[in-house]
């Protein structure tokens, strides 16, 4: 056991620890996860009007409270849309200057200058424009790997330029604030002359737009992503670089978040046109069942400490507890600790992929309802799993039974540490005894 | 007055934190500005404070956090996961301390 112990933890510190550093750092992989992050508080308040719109209801109810309320969406429907359709609809404008902004920090850019510049690169490319009238089709989930790509592309040409000092130069004389928005012409200029000509070239080539022709391309890879091999990859991903200390979350998410930002628009647009919703894999489900009480599914492992024996673990479990509610366990991950503890390795790895399997089965069987909203990960489990799928009851439900069944597997390996501990207690009691003893008579 | 920023993913587990580093501080008789944030705010923010302590769980980001801060005496040190996890706000502010006292002495070398 120990030796086992000893080679993982080499590997873990070889290889797993070095590979996080390198994914966690990349420029892009943060620029993602910041133009997410700046992005998401529009999402979830745009989002949020889902439920007026459709309310959670079944269209024949009599209860009078459903009945208005059903009512009030159908005869207000398009007035209740366009909060709706000008946040989550146009996601891609948030996310692109979120990107531009983040990557343009990194590069020592001006932030304000490169988040409008990856806007407008993406604005050339995703929103064809005729007879004053913008086509939103790819503005929404539909772009967003286009909006990644043109806010690299934005940011780095800015990058280069600036890098080569190919800009306006101005008399000294002339106010920075000035001067600053000359050094942007050059950039526009290079982007404009680029960009348009290349989608010209491909829309004349393919028919195809370059967000229509990118999804094209992706395709394959955006259906893979909403497997359960891929939920069960990208957890166990999270699990393992957490367990050596690391954030995987942080890892993770930003690199699953162009596919369940792209999932969640088409759940959207399905439940718009009343069809199947045809995901399942989206934030929603990985926040709400994957993570209940943050990463390893700890909520029901923080009541279990609650009452340990331990008095280490109860302490844990006191301090634990609120924060988890929120989703937030480091005290828990740190404290227990579970983080390098080899006794508490296999159920941490394995709880949130058992969550995985049941609620991606459950979702399979129509017991489950999908994902439509976009919720803020701190939501308490049960309620944000709840709201994540426009306020359904089955949600509740799952969430209740991943916990008993995450409690249950948890147990025997807490009760094997608590041992342990408990031992180690005696033993530091037994060795302080005689030690008290002596001082009290000397 | 002492100038301590924490760092973690999203600034929330180490905001818990603060309050019990604040609360030692108190005991102490210390004044301190003590806050917390996100990764992504390090840039902007760690040249106010004197220390930055990163949670474990970002410790990975350690040799590039500390590049930022090369030349500027502002000493970057994950805390210490036992500390973290048992919330030792009384510890983790002595460990602030002692990296603020000896890039003091640093300083005056």
């Amino acid at each position: 056991m120990s030796s086992l112990y000893q080679s993982m933890i080499a590997v873990i510190e070889q290889s797993i620890t070095p590979l996080a550093g390198r994914l966690g750092q990349q420029k892009y992989v943060i620029a993602i996860r910041d133009g997410f992050t700046a992005a998401l508080p529009f999402m979830i308040i745009g989002s949020f009007m889902l439920v007026f719109i459709f309310p959670p209801f079944s269209a024949t109810s009599t209860n009078s409270v459903a009945r208005a309320w059903l009512d009030f969406s159908a005869t207000y429907r398009d007035q209740l849309m366009l909060p709706f359709n000008l946040s989550m609809g146009v996601m891609t404008f948030f996310i692109s200057v979120g990107i531009g902004a983040s990557l343009g920090r990194q590069f020592a850019l001006d932030p304000v200058m490169s988040g409008l510049l990856a806007f407008m690169a993406f604005l050339l490319v995703a929103a064809p424009y005729s007879n004053h009238t913008i086509s939103t089709e790819y503005l929404s989930g539909q772009g967003i790997f286009t909006a990644l790509i043109t806010a690299i592309y934005a940011t780095r040409v800015y990058a280069w330029l600036k890098h080569n000092n190919i800009t306006i130069r101005l008399p000294k004389e002339v106010p920075t604030g000035v001067a600053r928005s000359f050094e942007i012409l050059i950039p526009v200029v290079v982007i404009i002359g680029t960009l348009h000509p290349l989608n010209l070239f491909i829309e004349a080539k393919t028919g195809m737009i370059i967000p229509q022709a990118i999804m094209h391309l992706l395709a394959p890879l955006v259906s893979a992503s909403d497997s359960l091999p891929a939920i069960l990859l990208s957890v166990l991903l999270c699990q393992i670089f957490w367990f050596a200390g690391i954030h995987g979350a942080l890892i993770v998410t930003g690199i699953m978040n162009p596919f369940w930002m792209a999932n969640l628009s088409a759940n959207q647009a399905a439940l718009a046109a009343g069809t199947v919703l045809p995901h399942i894999y989206l934030q929603g489900f990985w926040d709400h069942y994957l993570l209940i009480g943050g990463v390893g599914s700890t909520l029901p492992l923080a009541f279990l400490l609650l009452r340990s024996r331990a008095t280490h673990l109860r302490t844990i479990g006191r301090m634990g507890i609120v924060p988890s509610f929120f989703n937030i366990n480091e005290p828990i991950l740190f404290g227990a600790p579970i983080i390098m503890n080899p006794l508490m390795f296999i159920p941490f790895v394995c709880v949130p992929m058992l969550n995985a399997v049941l609620a991606y089965t459950a979702t399979r069987m129509g017991w489950l309802a999908q994902v439509v909203s976009l919720t803020p990960w701190t939501t308490p489990a049960p309620i944000g799993a709840s709201w994540a799928a426009n306020w359904a009851i089955s949600p509740v439900v799952m969430c209740l039974v991943c916990m008993v069944l995450s409690a249950l597997c948890y147990l025997p390996f807490l009760r094997a540490y608590e041992r342990s501990l408990m031992k180690n207690e005696q033993e530091k009691a037994q060795a302080n005894a005689p030690l008290a003893e002596t001082a009290g008579t000397s | 007055m002492y100038k301590i920023m924490l760092c973690c993913s999203a600034g929330m587990s180490t905001s818990m934190l603060v309050r019990k580093m604040e609360e030692a501080a108190a005991q102490q008789g210390l004044p301190v500005e003590i806050k917390a944030f996100g990764v992504a705010e390090f840039d902007e923010q760690f040249s106010r404070y004197q220390v930055v302590l990163l949670g474990p769980q970002v410790k990975y980001m350690l040799q590039s956090l500390t590049a930022k801060t090369a030349g500027q005496n502002i000493p970057v040190q994950p805390i210490d996961m036992m500390d973290y996890g048992m919330q030792r706000g009384d510890k983790v502010l002595d460990f602030a301390l002692s990296l603020i006292a000896a890039a003091h002495e640093k300083a005056a070398l």
